[in-house]
């Protein structure tokens, strides 16, 4: 399979301050890459340098197979952009605004399909300042379809939108996929990265720190299942505590770690005790959340806040 | 350059800009509202005569000789208070600026030879105080004169500098037109670089094939339409709502060429240095509006004190508005070339700063 984007080492530097720190990044044709970190990891300048915006300081990139400094003029053929926090021109039509961009390109996918392929045929004329924040993403990502690309880079194209808004969002990012795109995601959400994702590069402090398919980053820094047992009373934790298990209490529920493949079988025999009651038994995967958790010693959303 | 990527931004521009409603108000109301209200207040300035109120307590023929002259000159138009009335309560019920009283004595006292004297109260603070001494003193020194059987050795004959006559509409429309291109290019400009740069609009236009110099073409070529379409509609009104008669000259139509290039990049560099939306239009304010009041827009640039004077001339409105002053209405090509030359060799400069500088990626 054809590689869509080669970075090595690359650095990016604003005075004192590292802001990408030597990565390394190989993405597939026909992928879908999830770069994934909190506000500030340096993901979306890594990004905006392989969208020819920034400048590097070092390292290599080529994208589509042409230097990003050399071959500039080929990649932004080639390549569809929804920039960060991109809004289209306030007055002009979803259909306009297409146009706008399609006409800017020599080749360029008819703009009814577009809107088709985003669901917005009812939406075609009205002014783009009148659209709730999700149909606004959907025209960015028409836009980035213009040229019918064959490497998309969309930078948080989800972040602000409500839960259903965002689901949306994600059926388009499918149906890029299904077409074959290779298309960069960045995002500070680990169920999107999760759900959408062939490959996943978790980024903090300007540098890569777990990457892989997300089951391969689960399976190699997460910490296994988890088995949760709610309304737990004392005779329970006693019993899981004389046996060795290694567990958490955390508001009445005891959040027991499935070493091995016995250690169900064991937490089963304890919990069948008479003396022992508890409302249910959950059986948890590791999650990408816990691996940023476990690899940063922080959580996401506290990076967030 | 591909023509093609200009023309796409111009039709985009082209129906977004009229779609803007504050766009129509700054860019056609204004400038016609303007035009309305200080044309009511000065066109009729100087031709219309002033009320002047008498209390003649004279009932001989010297006074009714004198009522009659002031009459005649056309710069007065008398109204009459009655001599018994209490003349200081009434002129205060009245706030009057000005008052003639002619004495009782008066017709007896030139019959006898003796000094005549009117008595005439003015309000110096009053702009058309000037006026009612002027009409009086010239009746007084005439009638003198007559009375003395002197000749007139020395009469002055009064002529208008302006080949034809000219309303101050005349002199203001050309300050209007060059103000409102003046104000359309800096803001829209402007507004537009911080509103695409805050939108994101930059940064998806920096990943496609046009270039900032074919963005800035047609921004500059936009801006062209809309200040011709200005002179267009300031001209037709004036024309249409007041008479007025100007003319369009090819140095009219460069003078809004180069006016419009200069000022839409004389914007881009205002946004440039200031990236923030909001400092940036103050910024666009601090800048335009010293021009607005300072370079003859408004009224004649010999009425300001002289360091304002030499302020005026380093701002490049004043150039622009002498300009087509020059050759809109006073037919005064030499001048207007040497204008055009300044805000010419002015826009140039600012073009090519505003190409240099202005950046659609990010550093």
């Amino acid at each position: 399979m054809e590689t869509v984007i080669e970075v090595r080492g690359l650095v990016k530097r604003y005075g004192d301050l590292i802001a990408v720190n030597g990565i390394d990044l190989d993405v597939k044709a026909g992928e879908v890459c999830s770069i994934l970190g909190p506000n500030g990891a340096g993901k979306t300048t890594s990004v905006e340098i392989m969208e020819c915006l920034r400048k590097k300081t070092s390292g290599e990139v080529r994208i589509l197979g042409h230097d990003i400094q050399k071959g500039q003029r080929e990649i932004k053929k080639r390549i569809g952009v929804l920039p960060q926090s991109f809004n289209a021109f306030d007055y002009l039509t979803v259909k306009e605004n297409i146009e706008y961009f399609g006409g800017l390109f020599e080749k360029r996918i008819a703009t009814d399909e577009l809107i088709e392929a985003v669901q917005l045929q009812d939406k075609r004329n009205v002014w783009f300042t009148n659209l709730s924040g999700g149909l606004k993403q959907r025209v960015g990502v028409a836009i980035a379809m213009v040229n019918d690309p064959d490497l998309v880079f969309l930078d948080e194209p989800t972040t602000g939108l409500d839960p259903k808004a965002r689901r949306e969002v994600w059926e388009v990012i499918r149906k890029l996929k299904s077409q074959n795109k290779t298309v960069i995601l960045t995002t500070h959400y680990m169920e999107e990265a999760e759900v959408l994702s062939d490959h996943v590069a978790i980024m903090n402090d300007g540098r890569f720190i777990a990457m892989g398919t997300p089951k391969q980053i689960v399976d190699q820094y997460g910490s296994g299942s988890t088995c949760i047992v709610k309304g737990a009373n004392a005779a329970a934790t006693e019993a899981v505590r004389s046996a060795g298990m290694a567990f958490e209490s955390n508001h009445g529920d005891l959040l027991v770690r499935m070493d091995n493949k016995g250690s169900l079988a064991k937490l089963i025999g304890l919990l069948s005790s008479s003396e022992v009651t508890y409302d249910e038994v959950l059986i948890k995967g590791s999650s990408l959340e816990d691996v940023f958790l476990k690899l940063t010693g922080k959580k996401l959303v506290e990076v967030e806040q | 350059m591909r023509p093609k990527h200009v023309l796409v931004d111009l039709k985009g521009q082209a129906r977004s800009f009229f779609r803007i409603k504050s766009n129509l108000f700054w860019v056609f109301a204004f400038p016609l509202l303007l035009i309305v209200i200080f044309g009511a207040i000065f066109s009729n300035m100087g031709s219309e005569a002033v009320t002047l109120n008498v209390q003649n307590l004279d009932e001989g023929p010297g006074s009714q000789q004198m009522l009659a002259a002031l009459n005649e000159t056309g710069m007065v138009k008398l109204k009459f208070i009655s001599p018994s009335t209490d003349l200081d309560q009434y002129v205060k019920d009245n706030s009057l600026a000005y008052v003639m009283v002619i004495p009782a004595n008066y017709s007896s006292n030139l019959a006898s030879n003796v000094t005549a004297t009117v008595e005439l109260r003015l309000d110096e603070t009053v702009s058309t105080s000037g006026t009612v001494f002027n009409a009086v003193n010239g009746v007084v020194n005439a009638m003198n004169l007559y009375m003395a059987g002197g000749d007139q050795y020395i009469v002055i004959e009064v002529g208008s500098i302006v080949q034809k006559r000219f309303t101050f509409l005349d002199f203001f429309v050309p300050g209007i037109i060059g103000l409102t291109i003046m104000t359309t290019c800096v803001f829209n400009v402007q507004g537009t670089i911080s509103r695409f740069r805050a939108n994101g609009i930059f940064r998806k236009l920096a990943t496609t094939p046009m270039t900032p110099f074919e963005w800035l073409l047609s921004r500059i070529l936009w801006h062209l339409f809309i200040s011709f379409l200005t002179l267009a509609v300031i001209m037709g009104f004036g024309m249409l709502i007041f008479g007025m008669s100007m003319s369009v000259n090819l140095v009219v139509v460069l003078m809004i060429i180069a006016g419009s290039a200069m000022f839409s990049a004389l914007g881009m560099i205002v946004a440039r240095f200031v990236k923030n939306e909001e400092t940036a239009s103050m910024a666009a304010n601090a800048i335009t509006f010293p021009m607005m009041f300072l370079s003859g827009t408004f009224f004649q640039l010999e009425m300001m004190p002289s360091y304002l004077q030499q302020i005026a001339k380093v701002l490049p409105l004043t150039y622009m508005s002498q300009g087509l002053r020059d050759a809109m209405v006073y037919d005064n090509l030499a001048d207007a070339y040497f204008n055009l030359a300044v805000v010419a060799v002015i826009g140039v400069i600012f073009v090519i700063v505003a190409v240099l500088i202005t950046r659609w990626e990010e550093e």
